[in-house]
C-alpha cells in the first residue's frame, strides 16, 4: 500500500496520500502571488506563509474544470511532491489520479506523458473523483446497494452520475456549470455592488462564503425573514473583514459584542441566494437545471427496474456538500420529485472532500487492481495511446 | 462639470435605452464573469516562477537509471498548448456520438425563472425600461439608476 500513491486533482484542492496512510493532504492546486510580497509565488499550501492575503492573485491549472495550464500544474505537483510538501517520490510507484468526466484525449495523453516520463512511475491508473466515491459507498459493508448515484460538487461544476451495477451510465451523466468557483464570484459580484469592492478578493470572499453561506430550507420564508430588522430578522450577520495586521481570517461578528477595530459588512439574504445556485442556475441566468431536477433528469436515462435502489443511494460529495443545509434541502426537493412509492435517502458523508480519495484505497484493494493499471511496460511498448485503450476504452 | 450640465446628462442618459443586442451582450458579459478566476491583473506578471521553485529532482534522485532527460514545464506547455475551444472542437470530432461533453449539459429547467432586485436581493416584479435589469421598489430603482442602469458600457 505504501507504493500507491492517489492524487484527487481538484481544480482548487489536490488530495494526495499514499494508500498507507489514513487520510489524504489538502493541498490548494494553484499558485498565489500576493500585493505585499513581490520577491516570490506561494505554491500550493505555502499559502499559510503569506502573511498579508489581500488581492491574491491566482494562478489555476484548470479552466472550465479541465487541466489546460501544463506549467501551473506541473510547477504545484513539482512542490505537493518535494520534500518540503508531502514528500512522496513517485519513482517506482504506481499512481491512481483522478480527471473530470469526459476528459479530453490531448490532455489524457498528457497526464500519462508526464507521470511516465517526469515522475518516473511504475504504473498509472487514470480514474474520476465519481467512480472512486462510487467504489468507496458500493463497497462499505453498511450499504447492501449495487446502485448509487454519485452528485460531485466541486469548484468548476457539479456532475451526477449514476452506477447501475457497479457500471457508470455514461449517458445519464449529468453536468451543471455551477460549482464553488462561480459561487464565490457571484458573491464577490454582490459583496462588490452593495457594500465594498472586493473584486479583487476571491480568497478572502471564499472565506466569507465558507463562514456564513448556507442552503436555505424554505426560500419564501427565508425570502420573507431578510426583510424583517433585527432581531426579527434572523439570517442577517455582521461579519468582520480581515485587516491581515491583527486579524488573519475574517469571522462573524457576536450580535451582543462590541464594535471591532476592523471594517465589518452586513451579509443579509446573499448568505443563501448564493448557494441556491446549485439548486436554480438560472437566477443568474445559466439556462441549466438545477441539481434536484437534473438528478431526476439523469434517472430517467437509468434501467426503471432499478430507480428505486438509485434514490436510496444518492451520495453528495465535493467541498459544496459542505454548505449546512445541502442534505436536507436536497432530500426535501426530491422527495417532491420522486415517486410516491419510492423512499428518498441522501447521504452527506462524514467527510465529502476527501470521500473519493478513501474511495481510492478501496480500489487498491480490489483483487483485480493489478490487472487494470497501465504498467509502464505497456506504455513503453504502445505509447501514450495506450493509457486511451485501456482507461477509455 | 456643473451640477446643472450634469443634470442634464443624466436626463440625456434616462431617455437612452439598451437595445436588445447590447442586454444580451450584458448578461453575457456577467457570465463570463462568473467563470473568472482573477478580475484584477497580476500584480507582479514579471516575476520569474522557476527560480523560486523547489529544487524536486536534486533532492529526489531516485535509483533508476534516467533513461530521458526530463523536460520541465515549459515542454509540457509548448506541446500541450491548447485552449479549451479548440479541445472541445478536437472533441467533437473524435466523440462525435453522445455522451460526451456537450450532451452531458443538463437541459433548461422546466421551472419559471426567477427574478430578484439587482440592488437589494429581494424578489424583484419590475424591469427597469431603460436596461431591463431587475429591481424591486422605487428606492432600489433609483439606486439602480443612480449606479448601474446606462453607466456600464454594454
Ligand atoms: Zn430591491
Ligand atoms: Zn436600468
Amino acid at each position: 500500500m505504501n507504493n500507491i500513491c492517489i492524487l484527487d486533482n481538484g481544480a482548487y484542492t489536490a488530495k494526495v496520500g499514499l494508500a498507507s496512510q489514513e487520510a489524504p493532504q489538502l493541498i490548494p492546486n494553484c499558485i498565489m502571488k500576493a500585493k505585499s510580497e513581490r520577491r516570490r509565488a506561494f505554491i500550493g499550501d505555502q499559502i499559510k506563509e503569506c502573511r498579508d492575503a489581500s488581492g491574491l492573485f491566482y494562478l489555476l491549472p484548470f479552466q472550465r474544470g479541465y487541466l489546460l495550464n501544463w506549467d501551473t500544474q506541473k510547477t504545484v505537483w513539482d512542490h505537493i511532491f518535494s520534500p518540503d510538501c508531502c514528500g512522496i517520490n513517485l519513482s517506482e510507484k504506481t499512481l491512481i489520479i483522478t480527471e473530470p468526466h469526459f476528459n479530453f484525449h490531448s490532455i489524457q495523453e498528457a497526464l500519462t506523458e508526464i507521470f511516465f516520463e517526469e515522475y518516473e512511475c511504475d504504473a498509472l491508473f487514470r480514474t474520476t473523483a465519481a467512480d472512486l466515491s462510487a467504489l468507496h459507498h458500493l463497497k462499505s459493508n453498511t450499504v447492501p446497494a449495487d446502485c448509487c448515484i454519485i452528485v460531485d460538487m466541486g469548484y468548476s461544476f457539479t456532475h451526477i452520475v449514476p452506477y447501475v451495477k457497479g457500471e457508470k451510465i455514461k449517458n445519464a451523466i449529468r453536468r451543471i456549470d455551477v460549482g464553488g468557483k462561480v459561487l464565490t464570484n457571484h458573491l464577490k459580484e454582490i459583496i462588490s455592488y452593495r457594500h465594498l469592492n472586493m473584486m479583487d478578493e476571491s480568497y478572502v470572499v471564499n472565506q466569507i462564503k465558507e463562514d456564513v453561506c448556507f442552503v436555505s430550507s424554505d426560500f419564501q420564508r427565508d425570502m420573507k425573514t431578510q426583510k424583517l430588522r433585527y432581531p426579527e430578522n434572523t439570517i442577517i450577520q455582521e461579519y468582520v473583514l480581515p485587516d491581515f495586521t491583527t486579524v488573519n481570517r475574517g469571522y462573524v461578528k457576536k450580535p451582543e459584542g462590541p464594535a471591532p477595530e476592523q471594517q465589518t459588512i452586513k451579509l443579509n439574504n446573499e448568505r443563501f441566494t448564493v448557494p441556491e445556485l446549485l439548486f436554480n442556475p438560472s437566477d443568474v441566468g445559466i439556462q441549466q437545471m438545477g441539481v434536484s431536477e437534473a438528478i431526476m433528469n439523469a434517472l430517467d436515462s437509468c434501467p426503471p427496474p432499478v430507480h428505486h435502489v438509485l434514490l436510496e443511494n444518492i451520495v453528495v460529495t465535493g467541498g459544496c456538500a459542505l454548505i449546512p443545509g445541502m442534505g436536507e434541502r436536497l432530500q426535501t426537493e426530491l422527495r417532491a420529485l420522486a415517486p410516491d412509492d419510492m423512499e428518498v435517502k441522501v447521504i452527506i458523508t462524514e467527510d465529502p472532500v476527501a470521500f473519493p480519495w478513501q474511495g481510492g484505497r478501496v480500489l487498491c484493494q480490489s483483487t483485480d487492481f493489478s490487472e487494470m493499471i497501465l504498467t509502464r511496460e505497456e506504455y513503453e511498448e504502445e505509447g501514450v495511446g495506450a493509457s486511451i485503450e485501456k482507461f477509455d476504452p | 462639470m456643473t451640477s446643472r450640465e450634469s443634470h442634464r446628462i443624466k436626463d440625456a442618459e434616462k431617455k437612452r435605452v439598451l437595445d436588445e443586442a447590447a442586454r444580451q451582450r450584458r448578461a453575457r458579459k456577467a457570465l463570463e464573469a462568473l467563470e473568472q478566476d482573477n478580475f484584477h491583473d497580476d500584480p507582479h506578471a514579471d516575476l520569474v516562477m522557476s527560480k523560486k521553485v523547489p529544487k524536486f529532482h536534486d533532492n529526489l534522485e531516485s535509483g533508476r537509471t534516467r533513461k530521458t532527460k526530463r523536460k520541465g514545464a515549459e515542454y509540457y506547455r509548448a506541446k500541450y498548448r491548447k485552449n479549451f475551444i479548440q479541445l472541445l472542437e478536437e472533441d467533437k470530432a473524435h466523440r462525435p456520438d453522445p455522451p460526451n461533453y456537450c450532451s452531458a449539459q443538463a437541459p433548461p429547467s422546466r421551472l419559471p425563472q426567477r427574478h430578484f432586485c439587482a440592488v437589494c436581493g429581494s424578489c424583484s416584479n419590475y424591469t427597469c425600461t431603460a436596461c431591463g435589469t431587475r429591481y424591486c421598489s422605487v428606492k432600489c430603482l433609483g439606486t439602480h439608476q443612480d449606479t448601474r442602469c446606462l453607466k456600464w458600457t454594454a
